[in-house]
């Protein structure tokens, strides 16, 4: 492990915001899929469980997983973005960037390094939330384990959660040049709003963030079919602004 | 360039102001150079400036024989500061702490506890060695700062208020170790406020007015203070009277 690697893993296991973000996210994530999904499975009636049942998709463990990945698509996107944003922002509200300077590890390594770490948690993440779904999943009587049935959901969810957690990280690149992770969380909330929109007037799928919440309603009528190039979209622009951002380390001044 | 710590006509502004204004300042090997000036003279900015925080818009700051931006990590491994506040994170422990400096600086990580043991207990940080840096008091913060500055055995120092926020026996402390790094070969370049404590330790005394070096203190002067009003005076002269 490289220096600015070993720093920044220690920095990261030991802050709450990360501990505190991934048990909501892995824990909260399924138990309010199988909430939705229990309301929808029982005969209830009424404007709620209407609503409810108009959410879920098919039957069984494709109902249950494909509504955890429908709430997993905007709840990663905010958490996800905290946590990036804290692990940017952080050095800025703990006036320790300037201690960043005039150092035998390069500015550049120590973005690079935030930016594997957050990567790795984030498909960590993607399979906590895949796994607890799915025992979440059998003591709630979705379904049984193993099988086909299971297989595809879960790994639509896996991708949701991976793609919008990726994603988030862009959250980096905001508490880096607005030097806060204030002006990163303002930056989360107006992109879920941009998502929203563009998926409103049909533009979704040209808008990457919006990218992940329309795989996890695959198999709706109102899901439109995404292009190889609309996917391939989403990887490359975290890849951008995750090289937006290092460039920024590397050539930013003390403010 | 001779000096380990060299600043050749340095100018920098910050909008219209003139933060810095051609500074020129050497401080060799083994000699504690001390910088005084009122608040916003510019000994912030001429820290960060060595540093390589803020680039200059004009002049050369070098350390250790190399032009500070074009540095790379074996000028800066020899390189310790504390300026403005001490590098610290809340939620990890003193030596944690202590270790990430060590491990940022270059610090080998077989020698690492080595390092960090040993400078905990020359900061008398032992006691709180395992206590996360949020719960220490604010001397004790200053001391780790001063500990994540020094774990690395610098030979260039650049400290920027050393003795804030520290007990008079963390005072006292803070002026042996100056010392004893000097008499082990480091050049050290140090700014204070307090006039009395730098006359028991350093080697020379450059006054800092408005961004420019306005003069020099003998630190064997009886009247430091007096001395140092009437060259800010003598400053002061020059300027008109509404840019003051």
């Amino acid at each position: 492990m490289t220096p600015a690697l070993r720093v920044e893993w220690l920095k990261f296991r030991r802050s709450p915001v990360v501990m505190v973000a991934t048990v909501l996210m892995a824990v909260l994530l399924p138990a309010m899929g199988l909430g939705i999904f229990s309301v929808a499975s029982t005969e209830a009636v009424g404007p709620m469980a209407a609503k409810v049942q108009g959410l879920l998709i098919g039957e069984g463990w494709n109902a249950y997983l494909g509504g955890v990945a429908q709430i997993a698509a905007a709840a990663v996107f905010v958490g996800a973005g905290v946590v990036a944003a804290w692990t940017f922002g952080r050095e800025h509200a703990d006036r320790t960037f300037p201690s960043l300077f005039a150092l035998a590890v390069s500015r550049s390594s120590i973005a690079s390094a935030k930016f594997v770490i957050l990567a790795c948690w984030v498909f960590g993440l993607a399979i906590a939330v895949g796994l607890v779904s799915t025992v979440v999943g059998i003591a709630g009587a979705v379904g049984e384990a193993g099988g086909t049935e299971l297989a595809a959901p879960a790994l639509r969810l896996m991708f949701v959660v991976a793609a919008t957690g990726v994603l988030a990280t862009a959250a980096g690149y905001v508490a880096s040049v607005g030097r806060g992770y204030l002006p990163a969380i303002g930056a989360i909330i107006v992109v879920v709003a941009i998502a929203q929109i563009s998926v409103l007037f049909g533009a979704g799928g040209w808008f990457p963030f919006a990218v992940p919440g329309l795989v996890a309603i695959t198999g709706s009528e109102a899901a439109p079919s995404l292009s190889v190039a609309q996917v391939v979209l989403v990887p490359v622009v975290a890849l951008a602004v995750m090289w937006l951002t290092v460039r920024w380390w590397d050539r930013a001044e003390v403010a | 360039m001779n000096g380990l710590i060299e600043s050749r006509g340095l100018v920098r502004h910050f909008g219209d102001e003139r933060a810095v204004d051609g500074i020129d300042l050497v401080v060799d090997a083994g000699d504690v150079h001390a910088i005084v000036g009122l608040n916003g003279a510019g000994k912030t900015t001429l820290m960060r400036l060595l540093l390589g925080m803020v680039r200059p818009d004009a002049g050369v700051a070098s350390v250790l024989g190399s032009n500070v931006v074009e540095a790379g990590p074996s000028i800066w491994s020899r390189v310790g500061y504390l300026v403005e506040t001490p590098f610290y994170y809340p939620d990890l422990t003193t030596r944690e702490n202590i270790a990430i400096a060590a491990t940022l600086h270059g610090v080998d990580q077989t020698g690492l506890d080595d390092s960090v043991a040993k400078t905990l207990a020359i900061l008398e940080l032992d006691h709180w060695a395992d206590r996360k840096a949020k719960t220490l008091s604010l001397g004790n913060r200053q001391r780790l700062g001063l500990a994540t500055a020094l774990v690395h055995e610098p030979r260039v120092l650049l400290l920027d208020e050393p003795a804030n926020a520290l007990d008079p026996a963390g005072v006292v402390l803070v002026r042996d170790l100056l010392r004893e790094q000097a008499s082990l070969g480091a050049a050290i370049l140090v700014s204070s406020h307090h006039l009395d404590q730098l006359a028991r330790v350093a080697d020379a005394i450059t006054v800092m007015h408005r961004g420019r070096v306005v003069g020099a203190l003998d630190p064997s002067d009886s009247d430091l203070e007096q001395r140092f009003f009437d060259l800010v005076r003598e400053a002061d002269q020059d300027v008109p009277l509404e840019r003051r």
